[in-house]
Formats: C-alpha cells, sequence, structure tokens
C-alpha cells in the first residue's frame, strides 16, 4: 500500500509468527520495538545501536533482516518471522542443536542466531563451516567465540541433531 | 537508539517519489536504511520526511543492454550477489557486494545507498570509478546522466541534489579485468584504506577509497602502467610514491602515514588481481 | 578437538558416580532458544516510564546550571531529577578506599562538575522510549569546560587538573607491595633486564546486553523492588543502601537472565539509585535501558597499566628470582570498585613462577575517562600478563628457550601446595604438562618448518604462549590491605535445597548467572547427593533478595560458583539428605544409618521393600503430619557456604587471598604480512584446569568464552580516547569485538587437578586470566624476530601498531636493556 503524503503515525498490518493484527505506530518505532513492546514479543534482543549486533535479527517476509534497522512502518503488509515462531510444539533440529552443542550461554545472542542460521539452512540445507560462519558474520556472540555455534549450526546440515 | 519525529512516505511510482522529494523540505530517499536509518539513531541526521523507495519495483532491475549493464539503485547487494547478469557481465560488482558488512545488511543495503551515503569507507564509491559508472539521475525536470568522477562530491554528499532521485548505475558490460583489494577492521568489516582497479586493453582506471571525502584516482599510475604487460616488479615501481601525493586523515584505526603505506599495497595487489584477470 | 587427562588423584569428593563430571545438556537452553528467557528489559508495569540520562558532552567541566522546564513541558513527560536533587536526597556512595581515594564525593548523578563524557547529569521519565530521549534533548545544561587528563602517568603529575579536589590531587592509592629480599636477589643475579615501560590496554568485554532496570516503588512498604541485571546484588545494596538512607531490605533484587556479564556489571548502583529516586518521586514504575554508546562511554572499562622501570634478576641457568617494578594503574573518573584492583592483582603476584622477591609499586590514578569496574580475569590478567612479558622478553634477550624458561621456573607439581611470597597458597595444578599439552596442540615440534613455508609466501610466523591462573573465591579480607578501616573479609554464598509437598526438590540459588549454567550443574550435584534422577532437581532460575537464599557475597563474580555456590548447593542437600534419612528411619523405626537415598527413594539399604517414596517424605512435615511424637524433619535446608580464611597480614600484606588456583595455557601461531602488519592466528589451542569438572562441556565453553575475549582484547577491542576525553570507539562501529569469521580454529584439552581445599574438587574458573591476550603478544613478538626483532610492550596490538613495529623495531628495542651481563 503506497502512502502518498509523509504521515507521522500510521496503522500497520503485518502478520507476526502467522497472526495477522492491526497496530498504529508512530513513524519513527523500529520494528524491533515494535516487536518488544508493541507486540509484546521479547524474544528479540538489542545488543547495540548501530546495526552492528544483528541480536535483533527476525524474517521480513522470509529474509534475514536487522529489526533495528527498519522502521515499523515498513513491515506494513508484510510477513515477520521472530525467534518465538521457529518451534512448534517441539523444537526445531536448529534449536535442539544449538541445546546440544552448547552453542548458548547466557542466551541473549541466540534468537538473532537462530534467526541468521535458521535463514541460511532455508537456503542452503548442508553448509559447510565457512557458509556458516559468513552467514553469521552479522550477529555478535561475546559468550561462546563462535566455534560452538558454527558446530551446532553445520550438525543440523549434516542431519546430526536428534 | 530512537529516532526523532519524522515524516514518511512510501510512493508507488516513481514519479510520486519525485513530487514527494521536491515537495518536502527535508525530504530525504530512503533507499535500504542500513545506514541512514542508524545514523537517526544517533540522532546525527534528522531528515524531516523519509520518502521509502522499498516499493519503486523499476529501481530494481538489473539488466544488460548492448555494451552496458544497468543496476537499478533499489538492488540490494545480495540481489547483486545472485544476479546472472552481473556474474557474466563484471563480476567485480557481486564479488565486493559479498564483502559488505553482513548477510542482514546486504539483505537491505542498496547498491544506490551504498554511493549515495559516499562515506569514505564504503566499498562501491572507489570501485565505480574504477569501473567508469555512470549514473542516472532523475528530477520532475527530467533525467540527466552523471559521470562517476563528477558524481562523488564530499563526504556523504553527492550530485544527487535536493528533490532528485538516483535511479541507475551504468557500467561497461565485460571489460579486461577488476581488482579490489584493501584493509579492512575485522573480516568484512569497514575498510581502513582500499583500492579498486580496473584494465581495458591496456587503459588502465585505479581508484583510492578512504583517502579523501571522494575516492581518488591514482592518475599517475595509471599512466605509468598504461600499455605495459605489467607484473609485479612493474607495478611496485609504478605506484612507488604515491602515498606521498596524498593526504588521508589520521584517526584512531590508522595514521595517516599508515594509511599511505595501506593504500601503496592495496593498489598494487588490486592491479595485480585486476591484471590476472585480464590475462586470464 | 577435545582431551583430558587426571593429574594428582586428590580424591576429595565423597559423590557416588552419577552426574557430576557429565556434560548434562542445559536445562536453561530450552526458554533461551524458544525467546521465553526473562531479562530485565523484557519485564513492563502498567503505567512504566521509560529513563533516559542526560549525559555530559565535556570529560571535565563545572556545571553553572540545569533546566529542565523545557524537558518538563513537552507532553507525555512524567518528571526529571538532576544532581542538586540527589545531593539532598542521597549521601555520597561510601568508598572502598582509604584517603586520598576516599575522599571522592560519589552521587547518582554528577554533582557540581562532569568527570568524564557520557557521565549521567539528569534523568527524564516519560511516556515512551523515544519520549524520553526527546525531553532528554530539551534538558539545558551551562557548563565551564574544563582541562582535562586522559593519561594516569601525566594525571600525577603537578599541574595536572584535579578531578576531585578534596582529595587533594588525582591520587587514589598508592602502596609498596614487597616480600623477600628484592635487593639481595639482584645483587647476587648473574643478569639484570630492565624494560622501561610495558602497558596494558583499556578495553571490556562488552557484554551483548547493557545494563538496565525496571524498579517499582511500594509506596505502602518503602520498598523498592529492583528487576535488574546487576550481577552482584550484594554488593549493589551495600553500596545503595546506605546512600539512600535505608536498610539494605528496602533493596529487593529480582534477576532471571542476564545477557552476559564479566564482571562489567557489579558497578551499575548508581544508575540504580537515579531509578529508584524517581520511581518513589513520581510514584510510577521507572524503565531504564543503556544503549550501547552508553556502556561504551560510561561504564565498566578494564583497567588500563603501566609497568615502568621494571627490572629482572636472572641467574646464568634461567632461574628468575626477582622483579620489582612501578605499576600505574588508570581508575577512571569515579572508584567505583577501586581501589580493590590495588589488591587483586597481587593473588597472582609471581604469576606461574617460583619468584620468590618481588617488589610492585602499585599506584592509581583517576583520569577524565570512564570508570572502570572489574572485567574478566580482573586486576590479575594485567598482572600475569606482565609476568608473562617478563618471561619472554628475558628469553629473546639472553638468548634463552622460552619454553624450557617456563619449565625451568614454573611452580612445580611436586611443590603443590604452593605458598607464594605473599602467603597465597596454590592448591594444585601440574603446569608443565598442561604447557605440553597446549604445544602438542598446535605441532609446536613442526613450527620451524612452517615457519619456512610462511617466508616462501611472504609471511612472518610466530609462536606464542600464555600461561595464566584463574584465582578464585575471593577472601575479601584483602580488602583490608588497602583500608585498615574495612570491615569486609572472608566470602559467602548460599543455597537452599527443600522437598516439596509432593515430592518436588527445589534448589535455591544466591547467585546470579549469565550464561554459566548454574541451575544444570547446581542439578547435578543435587541429584547425586539426593539419589535421583536429574530431571526431578527443580532449580530456580535467577535471584530474588525475597527468597532469602543470599548473603552479603551473594552474586556471580570471580570464578567461584564451582567452589561457594555448589560448596553451598552441597552443604544444603547433604543437609536435606540427614533429614530425609531422619524422617525414613521414623518412619520405619530403624537406625538412620540402615537408610539409604537412591532410585528416587528412601529406603532401607538391606530390604528395597521398605521404601518411601519422596513424595511420601514430602507431604510428611507438609501436609500429613499428625501423630509423631517429635517433629518431623523440615524437609527443608538452607545452607551458608564460607571458605575457610584468616583476615591477611596487613604490615606484611601477606595472607591467603583466594582459595583456588585454576589455570590455562593458551598457545597460538600467528603469520604476519611484513608489508601491512595485518595479521592471522592460523592455530590456537587452550588447555585448562579447573580441577573438578562438574559438567566439562559448560567448563570447556567457558575456555572458549575467555579465549574469545582475550583474541579481541589482543587484535582489536580498545577504548581510546582523544586529549579532550572523547571516546573514539564509542560503539560497536569503531569498537571492533570479533565475529564469526574473525575467529582461529580451536583446539582444546584440559587437565584435572582436584583442588584439596574445596568440598568437590573444584576449582572456580572461566575468567581464563587473559591467557590469550599474552599468547597472541608473543606470537608476535617471535613472528617479527626475522624483522628487525620489535619486542612487543603493549596488550593491544592492532595492525596499525605492528606495522609500526616493523618499520620502527629500535623503538621497542630501546626500551629494554640488558644491564647486567
Amino acid at each position: 500500500m503506497s502512502v502518498n503524503e509523509p504521515i507521522t503515525s500510521a496503522v500497520v498490518t503485518v502478520t507476526v509468527n502467522g497472526t495477522e493484527s492491526e497496530h498504529e505506530v508512530p513513524v519513527r518505532r523500529l520494528l524491533v520495538h515494535f516487536l518488544r513492546d508493541d507486540l509484546d514479543l521479547t524474544g528479540t534482543h538489542i545488543g547495540c545501536d548501530t546495526g552492528s549486533c544483528g541480536a535483533c535479527t527476525v524474517h521480513l517476509d522470509g529474509v534475514a533482516v536487522k529489526s533495528c534497522a527498519v522502521l515499523a512502518v515498513q513491515a506494513d503488509g508484510a510477513t515477520v518471522m521472530t525467534v518465538e515462531g521457529l518451534a512448534g510444539e517441539e523444537l526445531t533440529p536448529l534449536q535442539r542443536s544449538f541445546h546440544e552443542h552448547h552453542g548458548l550461554q547466557c542466551g541473549y545472542c541466540t534468537p538473532g542466531m537462530l534467526m541468521s542460521a535458521s535463514a541460511l539452512l532455508a537456503e542452503n540445507p548442508s553448509p559447510s563451516e565457512d557458509e556458516v560462519k559468513v552467514a553469521l558474520q552479522g550477529n555478535i556472540c561475546r559468550c561462546t567465540g563462535y566455534w560452538n555455534i558454527v558446530e551446532a549450526v553445520v550438525a543440523v546440515g549434516k542431519g546430526e541433531a536428534a | 537508539m530512537l529516532l526523532r519525529e519524522v515524516g514518511y512516505a512510501r510512493p508507488a511510482t516513481v514519479e510520486e517519489a519525485l513530487s514527494l522529494l521536491a515537495g518536502n523540505d527535508g525530504a530525504r530517499a530512503l533507499a535500504g536504511g542500513q545506514t541512514l536509518l542508524n545514523v537517526m539513531k544517533q540522532r546525527a541526521a534528522s531528515p524531516e520526511v523519509l520518502v521509502d523507495l522499498g516499493k519503486l519495483a523499476e529501481l530494481r532491475l538489473v539488466g544488460v543492454q548492448g555494451m552496458t549493464l544497468d543496476i537499478g539503485a533499489m538492488v540490494t547487494l545480495s540481489a547483486l550477489m545472485r544476479s546472472s547478469e552481473v556474474e557474466v557481465s563484471r563480476p567485480i560488482l557481486a564479488e565486493v557486494a559479498a564483502t559488505v558488512a553482513d548477510v542482514q545488511v546486504r539483505n537491505r543495503g542498496t547498491l544506490g545507498g551504498n554511493i549515495c551515503v559516499n562515506d569514505p569507507t564504503n566499498h562501491f564509491p572507489p570501485l565505480l570509478v574504477a569501473l567508469d559508472a555512470t549514473m542516472t539521475i532523475l528530477s520532475e525536470d527530467g533525467e540527466r546522466t552523471v559521470s562517476v568522477e563528477d558524481f562523488f562530491v564530499g563526504v556523504f554528499e553527492t550530485a544527487v541534489r535536493e528533490g532528485e532521485l538516483l535511479t541507475r548505475v551504468s557500467v561497461p558490460a565485460g571489460g579486461g579485468g577488476d581488482g579490489m583489494s584493501g584493509v579492512t577492521l575485522g573480516a568484512h568489516g569497514t575498510y581502513i584504506a582500499n583500492a579498486a582497479a580496473s584494465v581495458d586493453d591496456g587503459r588502465w582506471r585505479i581508484a583510492l577509497g578512504c583517502v579523501a571525502a571522494v575516492p581518488v584516482r591514482a592518475t599517475l599510475v595509471e599512466s605509468r602502467l598504461s600499455g605495459v604487460d605489467v607484473d609485479e616488479a612493474d607495478v611496485r615501481a609504478a605506484v612507488e610514491g604515491l602515498g606521498e601525493t596524498l593526504d588521508p586523515p589520521s584517526d584512531v584505526h590508522a595514521s595517516a602515514d599508515y594509511r599511505r603505506s595501506l593504500t601503496e599495497t592495496s593498489v598494487v595487489r588490486a592491479v595485480l588481481q585486476a591484471a590476472e584477470r585480464a590475462s586470464g | 578437538m577435545s582431551t583430558t587427562e587426571t593429574t594428582t588423584a586428590t580424591e576429595t569428593t565423597t559423590l557416588q558416580k552419577g552426574y557430576v563430571g557429565q556434560s548434562v545438556p542445559r536445562r536453561e537452553d530450552k526458554r533461551l532458544v524458544e525467546g521465553q528467557g526473562v531479562f530485565f528489559d523484557d519485564v513492563k508495569r502498567h503505567g512504566m516510564g521509560y529513563l533516559h540520562f542526560v549525559r555530559s558532552p565535556y570529560a571535565h567541566a563545572r556545571i553553572q546550571s540545569v533546566d529542565v522546564s523545557a524537558a518538563l513541558a513537552l507532553p507525555g513527560v512524567y518528571g526529571t531529577l538532576t544532581g542538586d536533587e540527589v545531593a539532598i536526597l542521597t549521601d555520597p556512595f561510601f568508598q572502598i578506599a582509604a584517603d586520598p581515594g576516599g575522599q571522592v564525593k560519589d552521587y547518582a548523578l554528577a554533582v557540581g562538575k562532569v568527570r568524564y563524557l557520557g557521565e549521567p547529569v539528569a534523568a527524564v521519565v516519560a511516556e515512551t522510549r523515544e519520549l524520553a530521549r526527546d525531553a532528554a534533548e530539551l534538558v539545558e545544561v551551562d557548563y565551564e569546560p574544563l582541562e582535562v587528563v586522559v593519561d594516569a602517568r601525566a594525571s600525577l603529575e603537578d599541574g595536572a587538573p584535579v578531578l576531585h579536589e578534596d582529595c587533594g590531587g588525582n591520587l587514589s592509592y598508592t602502596g609498596v607491595w614487597e616480600w623477600g629480599d628484592v635487593d639481595g636477589a639482584f645483587a647476587e643475579a648473574d643478569h639484570v633486564v630492565s624494560i622501561s615501560q610495558l602497558h596494558f590496554d583499556r578495553f571490556n568485554s562488552t557484554p551483548l546486553e547493557l545494563d538496565g532496570a525496571l524498579v517499582e516503588w511500594n509506596r505502602g512498604t518503602g520498598q523498592w523492588a529492583i528487576t535488574t541485571n546487576n550481577q552482584f546484588p550484594g554488593f549493589a545494596v551495600i553500596m545503595m543502601a546506605p546512600a539512600m538512607r535505608v536498610g539494605t531490605d528496602k533493596l529487593r533484587m529480582i534477576t532471571q537472565d542476564i545477557g552476559g556479564g564479566f564482571g562489567n556489571k557489579i558497578t551499575s548502583h548508581p544508575q540504580l539509585v537515579a531509578c529508584c529516586l524517581l520511581a518513589r518521586k513520581l510514584n510510577r514504575p521507572v524503565q531504564w535501558t543503556e544503549w550501547r554508546t552508553d556502556f561504551h562511554q560510561s561504564m565498566s572499562h578494564g583497567n588500563e597499566r603501566w609497568f615502568l622501570d621494571t627490572e629482572v634478576a636472572v641467574q646464568s641457568d634461567g632461574t628468575m628470582t626477582a622483579f620489582r617494578t612501578k605499576a600505574i594503574d588508570d581508575a577512571g573518573a569515579y572508584l567505583r570498585y577501586e581501589p580493590l584492583g590495588g589488591v587483586i592483582w597481587s593473588q597472582v603476584a609471581p604469576g606461574m613462577y617460583r619468584w620468590r622477591n618481588l617488589r610492585l609499586e602499585f599506584t592509581q590514578a583517576m583520569t577524565n575517562k570512564a570508570p572502570v569496574s572489574p572485567n574478566r580475569g580482573y586486576s590479575r590478567m594485567q598482572h600475569l600478563w606482565f609476568t608473562e612479558r617478563i618471561i619472554d622478553i628475558v628469553a629473546q634477550e639472553l638468548g634463552f628457550d622460552r619454553v624450557e624458561l617456563r619449565k625451568r621456573n614454573y611452580v612445580q607439581p611436586e611443590d603443590m601446595p604452593y605458598e607464594t611470597p605473599n602467603g597465597c597458597v596454590y592448591d594444585s595444578g601440574d603446569y608443565p604438562r598442561a604447557l605440553d599439552l597446549a604445544l602438542e596442540l598446535i605441532g609446536y615440534d613442526t613450527v620451524e618448518q612452517r615457519r619456512a613455508e610462511a617466508v616462501e609466501r611472504g609471511k612472518l610466523l610466530g609462536v606464542g604462549i600464555g600461561s595464566t591462573l584463574d584465582s578464585g573465591t575471593n577472601n575479601f579480607g584483602q580488602s583490608q590491605l588497602l583500608n585498615p578501616e574495612l570491615q569486609f573479609s572472608g566470602n559467602n554464598e548460599v543455597a537452599t535445597v527443600k522437598l516439596d509437598i509432593f515430592g518436588e526438590i527445589v534448589v535455591t540459588l544466591g547467585t546470579t548467572p549469565q550464561g554459566q549454567g548454574h541451575e544444570t550443574t547446581a542439578a547435578q550435584v543435587v541429584a547425586d547427593i539426593l539419589g535421583c534422577d536429574v530431571d526431578l532437581v527443580h532449580v530456580r532460575a535467577g535471584h530474588d533478595s525475597y527468597w532469602n537464599s543470599h548473603a552479603g557475597f551473594s552474586g556471580t563474580y570471580a570464578s567461584q560458583f564451582a567452589v561457594t555456590g555448589l560448596g553451598a548447593v552441597k552443604g544444603a542437600a547433604d543437609e536435606l539428605a540427614e533429614q530425609m534419612k531422619t524422617l525414613a528411619s521414623m518412619v520405619f523405626q530403624c537406625p538412620i544409618e540402615a537408610i539409604e537415598l537412591a532410585d528416587g527413594f528412601a529406603r532401607i539399604a538391606e530390604n528395597h521393600e521398605a521404601a518411601l517414596p519422596f513424595m511420601a517424605l514430602g507431604a510428611i512435615p507438609n501436609a500429613n503430619n499428625a501423630g509423631f511424637p517429635v517433629d518431623p524433619p523440615p524437609m527443608n535446608a538452607r545452607f551458608v557456604f564460607r571458605p575457610q580464611f584468616d583476615v591477611p597480614d596487613k604490615e606484611k600484606k601477606f595472607g591467603n587471598l583466594t582459595l583456588t588456583y585454576a589455570m590455562q595455557i593458551h598457545a597460538c601461531v600467528v603469520e604476519v604480512d611484513p608489508e601491512t602488519g595485518v595479521y592471522e592466528i592460523v592455530d590456537y589451542a587452550a588447555v585448562d584446569d579447573c580441577g573438578v569438572r562438574i559438567n566439562p562441556q559448560i567448563v570447556e565453553g567457558q575456555v572458549m568464552g575467555a579465549t574469545a575475549h582475550a583474541i579481541g582484547a589482543a587484535m582489536f577491542e580498545s577504548f581510546v580516547y582523544d586529549d579532550e576525553g572523547n571516546l573514539l570507539t564509542p560503539n560497536f562501529y569503531d569498537y571492533h569485538v570479533p565475529h564469526a569469521l574473525d575467529m582461529p580454529p580451536l583446539k582444546t584439552s584440559s587437565v584435572e587437578s582436584p583442588s584439596p581445599f574445596t568440598p568437590l574438587g573444584t576449582k572456580g574458573m572461566g575468567e581464563g586470566g587473559g591467557g590469550g591476550i599474552h599468547c597472541v603478544c608473543a606470537a608476535l613478538q617471535d613472528a617479527l624476530r626475522a624483522a628487525g626483532g620489535a619486542l612487543v610492550t603493549d596488550s593491544h596490538n592492532p595492525y596499525h601498531r605492528v606495522w609500526d613495529m616493523l618499520r620502527h623495531p629500535e623503538r621497542s628495542r630501546d626500551t629494554v636493556e640488558v644491564v647486567k651481563q
């Protein structure tokens, strides 16, 4: 839907984790704050203010993006998936693999890591170690040194997650 | 993290976009937003109105017309990496796109945004100078083209004036061989120094990033290399003294002297890469 | 790759073989991978207001006036707080330092002056986050800029601008620490090597989650509920309560999940006080989230340290007998946890070496930079780096082999437990064996061949070692070595284990984990003691002072959970086991000795038919207690673990300062591009010995994390200031932390030398002692030997510094001299 005259607040319709809803948001509200504060989806995190850390990574129309570098109003009409939307009754193989390979410690970067990694796996189901590193380059982790995270994602591709 | 109040419009056509840009003081085009929104989070920039180009499908086209590769300003870096036209006609563009920041930024960030920001550390300004690109700029008064040399005006400043929109970047399809080299802050990080080089039929274009507000042509090196079938010793000889002609900034990542030295090395490596590709 | 071997077999644990020692997958993970963790910023309350701090744009200035009227006039603004109000409503924070540092007046907001860029000057609370920031921009502050000092050495000179006039200068603490016969050792030395200046750089571990809180004021009870991520709530309330003129019980500290801490979340008490004052003033919940740039500019930098005029006494066979040096430590603008760094280093005074004669003049200065706080490896990391630098510089200058020099001077396994010259006791360990393992992992015997291959590719290859200690479980009595008036000593931690009505085992900790897996390891210990399935043990997530399971030193910091935390868990579980057996013996009317806990039952060991399920035991005291002639045991045990410590000798600065000494050896191989100074770590190994490992996977994860921090600090991470006190690396754009593609391949291994001093044979671990920082420094120095032989004198070596060393090796070479040949 186009917006022909400048506005400072808008009613947006978004489908988040399969549920469509309408919200009035100020234009200046970032998608990450919309998700966290307006929709109460607090699994998406914030670790920086320069678009560097990737803790806020979500899928916007199926593509991994940093939700701190998108306005909520830009998601109007779009489909968003957050970490809360990954698992159904059971954890996904990727989530289980993070658990089994000790791919998380404090868990703060984990939602963003999972969203970046799941976007990669959707495109490339059996990534190499280097491909995983490239896919996770936009996500900072300060606890693990990345080794176990990379191992966890590679293992999913090899079908090793239980 | 928290933006100032800002107006927003999302035009459905390029004409609407031009009218919004012309009709609102302090209006600014919002491309991928991967720089602009971050600058706004720091409140270092506060446009009055953002004109979101996200719905302008015609700015997302890549195509080859005769001997020219045309890339829409809103083509994302991820799309650039996947474009078969780019792969066939000027693969360096995809190669360099793949080293910009990270997947998420490349999924949103656009070629037009990267060059309109003209951060001196950005990847594409020097590369497009080396590739002898032409920029197409549209306004309500019509279309004009600007050579890449005239496009970059200053830090965060380009030839795109208020009310205008960059719509397309064109580079010659084919070419002989291209190379780009530099030193970044961490893998795929911000450039500390870089150089892009392109050779076609013995004629060189070499551009340097990170040393001035706009990309700098290394014309003396270009002429020294002209027509020569280069080996490493030739290139090193040609680059000799380049650093002294530059007046790069000193900052937390590099002193001016270090940048001079890195720039010389970057030129050597970019030229050798381009030469190898031209001969291969 | 991962290998383990056990050395000394000092079995101190009495546990049956069970969950302890196994890599039980973490139970914290499920909620975290589903995005269902609860971090402070995830908690919301009806009507809460968002707080935004107005921060100083100057590093040093007098505050002439603060005008909040325009901010208050903005619709949606709930209220403001200024330094003038804070000065009336609170007292300055208690200072750990004796005079002169003791005279520092530190408040929740700047009072009268600002002393670093980013210092909170006022606070605004508004209806939305965005609005709070808008309003903060409307607060008008009139500053009179003052001269700035950012170099600790310069700040101690006459005429330097003074930050805290009440201190009479910028000195916070100075003291001479000397043990053994230093002058005698130098007189008898065959060689003396002097190193004029070494510098340990300023950085921190930048946890991904920033500081913050949701503070609720209960007008009826006069109590604040503070949902926060402060990692040392025991310390926070000791700081906050007296300043706010209330008892500590008025401050209820609550935490569930914390997004990394690394020590950096110990000193958020000033901001928490500002939140409390505003919650009370506005009578509404106040939420404060710190942003990345705020954090970099104002919170928790690591201690920067200079080592000047170092001299090292060496015998001709390579035996190191003495060193003396002058350390100048940079505390930044306020003493939030300082000057404790002035004593913490002495936990590892001789490093891993048998130095018996040491003299260190420690001087701490205040500068117009962000205040420092503990940072993973706090104060020991700086000192251990220094001892390691000595080893490699002496080796290079006197022509010793670095590995042989280390092995000759290491404290040996047969020396354990080893008393250092200052009375610390290294509990156990086999340092030479761990070094061998690390060198094996990086293929040390093939290094010369790889070096030659690298030269053919135009690269300089070098190998380096960093050997470090991870001293854990502080004796807080060491604070008295800095300030004899202080009334802190020893250490403690609390755990409560109870059996509930339906047989659930519920464990409550006093700690505030930030990813260390306490819920998992505590469950492992309890399950083994109670003889039940680990899944029957419920460990509450987080910390809440309402749970009455905390003490003054409660928190998660300084490498101690495996000792104090699990010591408390074991103590409480042992007590509960005793209660369960007692109850079962009452039911079966048999002696308590006849009862065993196994397979989820309390049963007669000789007759498994006589068995009470846990559910029955839990029900009796809780809900089914009639007919008992005596009170059934409560099925509820609270245990305070207290390590055995004495107060150190203040005159001699002598005594045992920490209970355990875990150890790590790091080794790496780097390749340097001689043209650009750009280098890459191409091989890396870390070997850890933390005694008994409750959960090897978690231990390895900590080793990996410490390694990553060290690599970041060695190569990329630095808080750089210009002369005006502007921070040039204020966020992740210029402060580069390693990303996935920046990490080298890593090999880990471990040795298990159980501690003879702890209930489970464990040692606190996780800090890593900055081992990786030194191994990168050493590898660079080794690589540069073939290109001018520069000596690495800084802990932080970005590409430009390596390039300088390649261009001007004489600059560092000139700082080192063999005084006595």
